[in-house]
């Protein structure tokens, strides 16, 4: 069944988007993700595996009660438990990892296979696991770090925004289930004025770097997150300024056209030289091929 | 028909090994071209299904460049750099309109033939490395995900470069009649050697 809202899909000329007739007045949507409001309680991390089935292994203790200690194929959310020293005091910063949902997704860009990764009218990047070939581009490309591809069927898994929550009207599964508020969902637009708001609370009450995080070098993302100092957000174990990485744009918008190119022009002037130069011969091998005498000039 | 004097200038090993790269080859750059091309996928499936192309992809790689390298060991001797070999650069408009008295001499490979010798080398070598960086899932987890990424651009560099000199290969080897009956069957006359490598015809003279 076709959603027929996809307004990018990796792997497909612009000559020949997408179906995107119901596009029509979506809006981007966006989860809010309050670290201030968080305590670490890793109700998301389950409901998330709860939703789509998933179950990591269970690992060993690792000094941390981050478990497992990274994202997964078997694990899209995953509650970070970071420890910080500041002001001489330590701070017990928790982030809800997942995928961000990039406006301009370095992941669909990366991507070897056409419609493997779309974006949805509404912002969503979704993998298509039909379609995928494990490749793993996505997952080198991500500034995040998000997209694992598992080894049991070598595709590439993150959150998915649970756009098959999404697509009926429900909240993402970890939003649904945050004990303390921290997890929002709603328009990107509602979820911004929130967080604007919340910030400004915050300020007032000394926290004086809180800030939203939401970087531009990747679009905005739809997962936005609001962080105790925005000017760190490495002590949430978040990139300070994620981009499009520059092997990703290198290879996919200077390696493939002038590629393209050289390929065509060396073929181009290969068939060109045989047509004009003609065939390099020996003659002692073609005894009466080229008789001078009789050769009609075909310039 | 005059009866002509036939030389060997590949022994059958070699042209074993040559061919069997082709094949292998063919379905390396189909399969990869179905990667670096989306809309192009329709090539992968020479190997079947997309999810195969990926599998088979990285094998067939690996028993097209390792042999090559076997190879390149093999003609080595044939490709070393000599002095003379600038004078025939310099000629290269001669070559290519076939104006035999104009160009130097040359033994078992011409310069062009040494150039596209080495490129082979330096591809083979970085298409192994880079290949083998961002294989999934079972190399590309050992490294970080930067270098993997940069893995994936040289990788597919080197490809395209490959490419390129793989149509020259072929566009010679097709131009330069006799080229590819000596591949196949491993001799060429004695006259085609005269007029395309006169130092390997002469050597072969003197032998006798």
């Amino acid at each position: 069944m076709a959603t027929q809202d996809i307004i990018r899909r990796s792997g497909t000329s612009e000559a020949t988007p997408a179906a995107q007739a119901r596009v029509g007045g979506v809006k981007q949507v966006a989860k809010l993700f309050d670290a201030t409001k968080c305590n670490g309680c890793k109700a998301c991390q389950v409901a998330c595996s709860e939703w789509n089935d998933l179950r990591e292994e269970v690992g060993s203790f690792q000094g941390t009660y981050q478990n497992p200690a990274s994202l997964s194929p078997e694990c899209w959310t995953l509650m970070k438990y970071n420890e910080v020293e500041a002001d001489g005091k330590l701070h017990w910063q928790f982030t809800h990892s997942a995928c961000m949902h990039c406006a301009d997704p370095a992941c669909l860009k990366a991507c070897s296979t056409s419609g493997a990764i779309v974006q949805h009218a509404n912002g969503t990047v979704d993998f298509d696991s039909d379609k995928c070939v494990g490749c793993g581009y996505c997952a080198s490309a991500c500034p995040f770090d998000i997209p694992k591809i598992n080894p049991v069927d070598n595709k590439a898994y993150k959150c998915t925004l649970c756009s098959d929550r999404t697509a009926v009207g429900l909240e993402p599964s970890c939003v649904k289930t945050c004990t303390t508020g921290a997890l929002r969902f709603g328009t990107r637009e509602d979820m911004l004025f929130y967080a604007e708001k919340r910030v400004a609370e915050l300020k007032d009450r000394g926290f004086t770097n809180a800030g939203i995080y939401n970087p531009e070098g990747v679009g905005g993302t739809g997962m936005v997150m609001i962080l105790r100092d925005i000017n760190d957000p490495e002590s949430y174990d978040m990139p300070k300024d994620p981009q499009i990485k520059v092997s990703t744009e290198l290879w996919q918008d200077v390696l493939k056209p002038l590629g393209t190119a050289g390929i065509l022009a060396t073929a181009g002037v290969a068939l060109l030289h045989r047509i004009t130069v003609g065939r390099n011969i020996v003659e002692e091998d073609q005894p009466g091929y080229r008789d001078e005498d009789h050769e009609e000039d075909s310039k | 028909m005059n009866k002509q004097k036939m030389i060997v200038r590949h022994k059958l090993f070699d042209r074993i090994v040559h061919w069997f790269i082709v094949a292998v080859g063919l379905l390396t750059f189909l399969t990869g071209f179905s990667f670096f091309y989306p809309s192009f996928q329709w090539m992968g499936a020479i190997s079947g299904t997309p999810q195969l192309a990926r599998f088979v992809h990285p094998i067939a790689g690996l028993m097209m460049c390792v042999p090559l390298l076997l190879m390149l060991v093999r003609y080595y001797s044939h490709n070393k750099w000599e002095k003379t070999d600038i004078a025939w650069f310099k000629s290269i408009k001669a070559v290519m309109f076939e104006d035999e008295e104009n160009i130097p001499p040359v033994g078992h490979y011409n310069p062009g033939q040494k150039i596209l010798f080495r490129a082979f080398v330096i591809f083979a070598i970085a298409l192994i490395v880079t290949g083998i960086m961002m294989w999934q899932p079972y190399f590309a987890p050992l490294f970080e995900s930067d270098a993997v990424s940069w893995a994936i651009l040289i990788h597919a560099l080197c490809a395209v470069g490959m490419l390129v000199f793989v149509i020259v290969h072929f566009w010679m080897a097709t131009w330069v009649e006799g080229s590819i009956t000596g591949m196949l069957y491993g001799k060429v006359s004695l006259a085609w050697a005269r007029k395309h490598h006169p130092l390997m015809a002469k050597e072969h003279e003197d032998k006798e």
